[in-house]
């Protein structure tokens, strides 16, 4: 099985990464209408339904884990097949120039229309309101520089140093060890490692947005790369972590009913600034769980190839990085509508991924652009 | 004198298979360096400023140590000389081979570092001073070389590499007593002073005039001696 995936492309994985960027973008126009970010989050519109919050942290707790073990599976492939200097050049290319050229984009475009939304939006959420007050001061406080949903960009490119640096040390032997053995040992093990990581940063873990290395990220999103790379060398774990799927099922559905009524009793803010030991360790295991049991429905289901998930993985690229300053304009715009907020969520999502597959399919599908985005 | 490009690849590529090792640890303690100055707290910018300043000197020394001196004492030139390499290929190759594992965390940690100044909450002007440190860093590592590549013996290699280094307290301190410099690393703006700038480009103009005049003797030189 192992050179069968050297050689192949494996299409669940392609498929898989299609569909966590699409959710990224359904996630992203959700947090408008949750109650848990209404003060936090630019766009949080008037309505918002704790319905909302029931589904997107579960997706919040698998999306982007999904997404970094299948870049730590492929990084791993590539340096199998085309060397250190293969893998670096493609990194380069693929990555470091698109983060590049497009933070600057991504930063103006989001300030630009959040300022905008500040000055004009008659009904605006508690971060507009502060914008508002902000840039009517004499002296107004410039806008923090973060690498918005970009910062995936930023760690993918850290997680290559640190695969590069962990193999040259030799380190990678003992997950190599761990990953050969029963898979219990992987999926009881993991969460336990994490879980002091999401225990230092507030539930839900936010985004990991500064330009500088957090340690948190680093031991949380670092360990799916890892998972990742090592599933690359030993396939089989997958075979062998089947059988507990139905197990890991009902502990998903048991935890993620403790977690959101955990997250109810222990909100975000003040009197909660990290999570507390409990929260950590439900929302480490339930990350570990739901992303293997991803993979595995995936494996099961997406293998086929299908014209669609193939265009959606083409396009993800290039739709993830352009999603947020357009669904940003358009939930702004909405604010003011009085309009339900799922037909809301619905038009802001929708137009969303309209304008962005539009935009690929004119500038990138057809252009030397897609060499790099595409 | 024509240079022997594909052998003088084949050197830097030899030394960066045997310096690969301590540049992965250098570059793991660089990331940790930085993620404590990401902490934005007082007491991690004290840490991660001090495991910054030991990586990057750590790294200028092991990389000379480990690719002229200990090459040296082992007798490895021997072997080298029995290659068609030519005095110009060999010092280029050592000086290419050292410029790039000592570039690699040096622009890492640089970049990081500048970054951390620019878009935490500590202030800007520690972008100038900053620079500063970095400048001397690499002007230290400059001497180093050049005297790791002039002199056979191991004790005044080493005694450059220690003693070039070293200084980098007095000049530290030196820096603190300019009040262009010092009183501008508590401003939250980067301000470039007449001083600073001075020094700055003295310290960049003298390290690639030290490594340029190496090279240059190193090039006239008709054998290995």
């Amino acid at each position: 099985m192992s050179s069968e995936l050297s050689h192949e492309r494996v299409h669940y994985l392609d498929h898989l990464r299609a569909l966590a960027m699409l959710a990224g973008v359904l996630f992203h126009a959700a947090l408008a209408y949750s109650p848990l970010m209404s003060g936090y989050f630019p766009t949080a519109d008037r309505q918002n339904s704790p319905w909302v919050d029931a589904v997107v942290w579960g997706s919040h707790l698998v999306r982007m884990p999904l997404f970094f073990l299948i870049a730590g599976f492929s990084a791993a492939w590539m340096l199998e097949r085309r060397g250190a200097g293969g893998l670096f050049r493609q990194r380069m290319r693929r990555i470091a120039l698109p983060l590049v050229v497009a933070w600057p984009l991504v930063h103006w475009a989001l300030s630009a229309s959040t300022v905008w939304a500040a000055r004009s939006v008659e009904n605006p959420s508690a971060v507009l309101a502060l914008v508002r007050y902000l840039t009517e001061l004499p002296d107004p406080p410039s806008a923090p520089i973060t690498l918005a949903h970009l910062w995936f960009l930023y760690y993918l490119l850290l997680f290559t140093v640190l695969h590069w640096a962990f193999r040259t040390l030799g380190l990678a032997r003992y997950g190599e060890r761990a990953i050969r053995g029963a898979a219990a040992w992987v999926l009881l093990g993991l969460p336990l490692l994490v879980a002091p990581a999401l225990a230092t940063v507030s539930a839900p873990h936010p985004a990991p947005e500064s330009p500088l290395p957090q340690f948190w990220a680093i031991a949380f999103y670092g360990a799916f790369f890892a998972l990742g790379a090592f599933v690359h060398g030993a396939p089989d774990w997958l075979t062998r972590a089947r059988a507990l799927a139905p197990w890991l099922i009902v502990g998903c559905c048991a935890l993620y009913a403790a977690f959101l009524w955990r997250l109810d009793a222990e909100p975000p803010g003040e009197a909660h600034p990290s999570a507390s030991w409990t929260v950590a360790l439900l929302e480490a295991f339930l990350s570990v769980w739901l992303t293997v049991l991803c993979l595995l429905a995936g494996q099961r289901l997406l293998q086929r190839p299908s014209a669609t998930l193939q265009y959606l993985a083409r396009s993800s690229y290039w739709v993830y990085l352009l999603h947020l300053p357009i669904l940003f304009a358009l939930q702004y715009a909405l604010m003011d509508f009085e309009l339900a907020w799922p037909l809301k969520f619905a038009l802001a999502g929708a137009g969303t991924l309209a304008l962005c597959l539009l935009s690929y399919h004119l500038l990138v599908a057809r252009t030397p652009l897609r060499r790099f985005v595409g | 004198m024509k240079l022997n490009l594909p052998l003088v690849r084949l050197l830097v590529v030899k030394d960066w298979q045997l310096f690969q090792k301590q540049l992965a640890t250098y570059v793991l303690a660089g990331i940790v360096a930085l993620c404590f100055l990401g902490l934005a707290e007082s007491w991690a910018f004290y840490v991660g400023s001090l495991m910054l300043l030991i990586v990057m000197v750590a790294a200028a020394c092991f990389s000379i140590s480990t690719s002229l001196v200990v090459e040296r004492k082992e007798q490895t030139l021997s072997f080298v000389m029995s290659l068609p390499v030519s005095p110009l290929d060999f010092t280029i190759s050592k000086l290419a081979g050292n410029l790039i594992t000592f570039a690699v965390p040096f622009v890492i940690l640089l970049g990081g570092t500048l970054a951390t100044v620019l878009l935490t909450p500590l202030p800007d002007g520690l972008f100038v001073y900053a620079l500063l440190i970095f400048a001397y860093i690499l002007f230290a590592f400059a001497i180093s070389l050049s005297v790791a590549m002039s002199v056979e013996s191991e004790g005044w290699a080493t005694f450059a590499m220690i003693g070039s280094m070293v200084l980098i307290n007095p000049y530290i301190m030196a820096l603190a007593q300019i009040p262009d410099i010092d009183q501008r690393t508590r401003v939250d703006a980067v301000v470039w002073t007449l001083p600073a700038v001075g020094i700055l480009i003295s310290l960049v103009v003298l390290s690639i005039a030290v490594l340029g005049a190496t090279t240059w003797f190193h090039a006239r030189k008709p054998a290995f001696n």
